[in-house]
């Protein structure tokens, strides 16, 4: 089981639900860093975490925020790190890492009840959707205090696992049984078009895990959920989307993996292999991770490409934005691995 | 009494039974019950955890209005500060076994399907089922090292600059568990190196050394003392406990230790070189002698010193030359001119280790292992066979016998007495269930009795075998930590016997709160093809969320279980709520369930109404607003009430809903026929109402005329307008 030269795993001790790159500066003294949402039940009470970790020793961690439960949602901007958890808490923590200024929204009535897996930044706003059947638009007060504005109470009718701005006017959100919906706030912080998803093995629904969407084709979709499935979903044919990967689906190639697929990105990194691709009309690479240990990159028409296929579960993934060769992930079995691409591995080595 | 609550501050008891152990630790529960306390109940929960519930009286006298609180449950964790025992140094911690346990799944899994094809292949052709065994051993070798590698790698790190005064060099500490795991991959496995076995049990005690007593004094702790003391010694060959530390290493054959420390005597220093030339010789010559005795054994590591022999007459052929060289400088004159009599006598005592003088080498040594190793390296070099190992181990303990025995030294007599039963009697007690489980392979590797003994079926274990009954302590020992209960399948489901149904209670114990959670243990039923253990779970799952609130995720899990008596329940319940709010038009929070509900009815159950009655709303107001044609509102209307899905009670109100639109027009919505069936359903309700079990709804009672008057006129209009 050598790890291969571009692999590496770091034990890390706890379980490890999450992990992101944080945006790095040049002027940072311990270079890379990472985000890692960990978790330790064997400590009592249960104890959850952010740990800010440095990627050339990601065993000690050099911050760390404490939260009152496990997260379910981690995401970072410019200007701060943000976790949500399943007790319906949303936690900001400012890009200094001084976890006194950092700031959180209680979980309850006022907010959400129970797990907030939607979590993403849309430049000023962050939106949150949770799986009470809430969407809330979080924002920044003159006071350095955040506001938290009910954009629709589902009352527990839809419960949402995901959510991603596609504008700073629109975002998509998806969720159990009900397929990926697409909100437009100038209609009224509306829903303005649904789809109830593609699935395989013949069930008539399925689980959204994981939405993403490309800066450049904001109008598209990709989504990942239930029994490996993986499809985009194009706004202009809101009814014909077309499926990436999954079990059972006709017309695609076999299933790059038949589990959960937790989540996908699209990689900016793999080149499409149709050369015009810009001009085309395909959907561009996606990265994803799943229950059953893949990390692929899975492409329209084409077979995927296996990065890792690992013994236990990959609950989370991010490609670094500033050096998209450098994925990392966060393994069930308490580690998190570091996977390098392309020729600067080999050289380094 | 144990277990229950005592009188002064209601703390538990736990009752252990053995005497003499010491005082039971004391726990005290912070459960704010008021005494007297009524009951107590304990059982455990995940991990270590324990629930405690205690209960006051069920009608104690209640102090008039004042709330007081009939009861609690409290989690106790046993884990922490618990043992409170500094057993050893070198224990490893919960997050390194941990990783071990990860670790080693895919090895072991790995193997079991490598045993299973061979067993497969050995059916098909119709070969008595004896493997392949050349094949067998290559991968339980292989799995055995990839195991070894999990529990540390010996190996120092490859930048260190050293120090020349390090006599010990540093490493990583080494763990019982690996030296137990080496043992038995010497002894079982690597049949490649049989033939220097002696060689690799010395290999063996120079890694492991440290780890045989902490009591009593070893090579390793004579060595490490020295160490200590080195920085402060002006002249090291005047200190006795140099010479006893080169004897020691000496005599269990670290000699790159003993070429080391021989350098750093007096003589060496260039201010001594001249008055001091024979001494320095003799201290030279002793050191060549050790750099280059030979050794029966394939190749050296890197850093380890003497000359590597593979074969016996090779060996036999250089250890006379060399045993020659050795007696001759023990003979020489030179002796006489060495001035210094601490040198000259340390020396002749290295000599004499080397000519194999069994009091020397009982003098150098100080643990019975230590000295087991020194008779193959310099008396018996050709022992093989574990009948002469351990007649010879026996003779050993009889002259050290103050080592006494721990872990590893048990382990080793086990194994050279041919005892499978002992050694899997000392890897249960001394290294926990994650050895015994994974040892276990390593002893039927190549051993037919292992191997019976292992596999047969007992009846006193309940038809189970020894393997397998370890198997399923490891697998409990898994499952009660939250963060290892999922590798624990792998073990139970090799299995045959009860891995299955414990694989089955353990699934449906796992958590089912979390949708990610129940995903996971969905994922490991899909795994093992049990599908009826996850339509249990997901209906849990299901009845869970519907309870607390998210309608839409419970209604998800219903679906996914197939479960269409759960659903129409449900469905029944949503009545209620719609026939109330009727009038009501705030569709709008229905909606996300009805999408969820989706455009295919048939997995729906009783749900299916719902999404025909929204589609029927949302065209009657429309219609109403005059947005749309009302014909299509007819045409929602018409379904629903020639649909037999549609409950009764919910005629009337949908009829009554569209008297407005009816009398709106004025020409005919409708054509005679279907004019007719909705009078039909009318007449049809009106007999029901003089039925006892007819359910009212909150319409006004001149409801039903308003109907019939509308849809008379209805039908008039049509009557003329039909050509």
């Amino acid at each position: 089981m050598a790890d291969s030269p571009s692999f590496r795993r770091h034990p890390l001790a706890s379980s490890v639900d999450l992990v992101r790159w944080l945006p790095s500066s040049s002027t940072s003294p311990s270079g890379r860093l990472l985000a890692a949402a960990v978790h330790d039940p064997t400590s009592a009470p249960a104890d959850s975490s952010i740990h800010l970790l440095p990627l050339s020793d990601p065993g000690s961690p050099l911050a760390s925020l404490p939260l009152p439960s496990r997260a379910t949602a981690l995401r970072c901007s410019p200007a701060a790190l943000a976790a949500a958890t399943s007790s319906g808490s949303l936690h900001f923590l400012p890009s200094s890492f001084d976890s006194d200024a950092a700031v959180s929204v209680p979980g309850g009535a006022g907010f959400h009840v129970g797990p907030v897996r939607g979590l993403d930044c849309g430049g000023e706003e962050w939106v949150t959707a949770g799986e009470d059947g809430r969407v809330h638009v979080v924002g920044g007060a003159a006071d350095g205090r955040v506001v938290a504005r009910r954009v629709w109470d589902g009352k527990g009718m839809s419960g949402y696992e995901a959510a991603r701005w596609a504008s700073p006017v629109e975002f998509a959100t998806g969720g159990a049984g009900c397929g990926v919906q697409w909100w437009d706030r100038r209609k009224g912080d509306a829903v303005v078009a649904q789809y109830n998803g593609i699935w395989g093995r013949g069930i008539v629904t399925g689980m959204v895990h994981s939405i993403d969407i490309h800066p450049s084709r904001k109008h598209i979709c990709v989504v990942g959920g239930s029994s490996g499935t993986i499809f985009a979903w194009d706004l202009r044919w809101p009814q014909q989307p077309i499926p990436l990967s999954g079990v059972g689906l006709n017309g695609t190639a076999e299933p790059v993996c038949e589990s959960e697929v937790w989540e996908v990105l699209f990689d900016t990194y793999t080149q499409s292999s149709d050369i015009i691709s810009s001009a085309s009309a395909r959907i561009l690479p996606v990265m994803m991770c799943s229950e059953d240990g893949i990390l692929a990159v899975v492409e329209q028409d084409e077979r995927p490409l296996e990065l890792l296929a690992e013994a236990c579960a990959i609950n989370s993934f991010d490609i670094d934005p500033q050096n998209p060769s450098d994925v990392v992930c966060a393994l069930e079995w308490e580690s998190i691995g570091v996977l390098t691409r392309g020729r600067d591995a080999m050289a380094e080595e | 009494m144990p277990g229950m609550p005592t009188d002064g501050g209601g703390a538990i008891v736990p009752f252990t039974g053995e005497p003499g152990q010491g005082a039971p630790p004391v726990r005290p529960i912070r459960h704010g019950v008021a005494p007297p306390i009524f009951r107590t109940y304990v059982s455990w929960s995940s991990g270590n955890l324990l629930q405690v519930a205690c209960l006051r009286p069920p009608n104690s006298e209640g102090g008039g209005g004042t709330v007081e609180v009939v009861g609690s449950v409290v989690e106790v964790n046993l884990g922490d500060g618990g043992s409170g025992g500094s057993e050893a140094e070198e224990k490893i911690d919960e997050a390194e076994m941990r990783r071990i346990e990860y670790g080693s799944v895919p090895a072991f899994a790995l193997l079991q399907s490598r045993k299973n094809s061979l067993a497969d292949a050995a059916t098909m052709s119709h070969v008595p089922s004896v493997p392949d065994h050349e094949e067998w051993w290559q991968y339980v070798l292989e799995y055995s090292k990839t195991i070894g590698n999990l529990l540390g790698n010996p190996d120092p790190p490859v930048f260190m600059i050293e120090d020349p005064m390090t006599i010990l060099k540093f490493r990583e500490k080494p763990t019982s568990l690996r030296a137990a795991w080496e043992l038995l991959e010497i002894f079982y496995v690597d049949k490649h190196l049989q033939g220097w076995l002696p060689e690799r049990l010395v290999d063996w005690l120079a890694d492991f050394d440290s780890l045989l007593s902490t009591m009593v004094s070893t090579v390793y702790s004579k060595l490490s003392n020295f160490q200590k003391k080195l920085i402060n010694l002006q002249i090291v060959e005047d200190d006795p406990d140099y010479w006893n530390g080169l004897s020691a290493a000496l005599s269990v054959g670290w000699l790159d230790i003993v070429v080391n420390m021989l350098r750093f005597h007096g003589s060496y220093q260039l201010d001594q070189m001249d008055n001091r030339e024979t001494e320095n010789g003799l201290v030279e010559a002793v050191a060549v002698l050790v750099s280059t005795m030979p050794r029966l054994r394939p190749n050296l590591p890197t850093g380890k010193l003497g000359q590597c022999c593979k074969t016996r007459p090779d060996f036999i052929k250089a250890w006379e030359k060399w045993r020659g060289q050795v007696t001759k400088l023990e003979c020489s004159a030179f002796w006489i001119q060495c001035g210094h009599q601490k040198t000259r006598d340390g020396l002749k005592n290295l000599l004499h280790i080397m000519m194999g003088n069994v009091n020397k080498l009982t003098d150098a040594t100080s643990h019975w292992l230590e000295l087991f190793a020194s008779h193959f390296l310099y008396i018996k070099p050709f022992t093989v066979g574990f009948e002469g190992m351990h007649h010879l181990a026996q003779k050993c303990i009889q002259l050290k016998p103050s080592s006494g025995t721990n872990g590893l030294t048990g382990l080793i007599l086990g194994v050279l007495s041919e005892n499978t039963e002992v050694v899997l009697a000392e890897c249960t007690k001394n290294f926990g269930p994650w050895l015994v489980t994974h040892a276990m392979e390593l002893l039927t590797a190549d051993n037919d009795y292992a191997d019976v003994m292992l596999h047969e079926e007992r009846p006193n274990l309940g038809g189970i075998s020894i393997e397998e009954l370890h198997r399923l302590v490891y697998a409990q020992v898994l499952c009660s930590h939250s963060l290892t209960w999922q590798i624990a399948p792998t073990y139970l489901s090799s299995c045959l016997n009860q891995g299955l149904g414990l694989l089955e209670i353990l699934l449906l114990k796992q958590p089912i709160q979390d949708n990610c959670l129940v995903l996971k243990t969905l994922e490991i039923c899909r795994l093992y093809e049990l599908e009826n253990v996850s339509t249990i779970i997901m209906k849990i799952a299901g009845i869970y969320h519907w309870k607390h609130g998210r309608k839409g995720t419970g209604v998800y899990w219903f679906q996914q279980a197939h479960d269409k008596v759960c659903l129409d329940r449900i469905a029944q319940q949503l009545f209620e709520h719609i026939g109330k709010s009727v009038t009501d038009d705030s569709f709008k929070q229905w909606e996300g369930l009805l999408e969820l509900l989706g455009s295919d009815i048939g997995s729906a159950g009783g749900l299916e109404f719902l999404h025909r009655y929204r589609d029927f709303k949302k065209s009657l107001q429309q219609a109403l607003d005059r947005r749309c044609g009302a014909r299509q509102t007819v045409d929602f209307l018409i379904q629903l009430m020639k649909n037999p899905s549609t409950p009764q009670r919910f005629w009337l109100p949908l009829l009554h809903d569209s008297v407005e639109l009816l009398n709106s027009k004025l020409s005919p919505l409708m054509n005679v026929a279907e004019t007719t069936l909705l009078l039909n359903k009318l007449q049809e309700l009106s007999m029901a109402k003089l039925r006892p079990d007819f359910s009212s709804n909150h319409l006004p009672s001149h409801a039903i005329s308003s109907v019939r008057l509308a849809l008379a006129s209805n039908l008039a209009r049509a009557i003329l307008g039909d050509p």
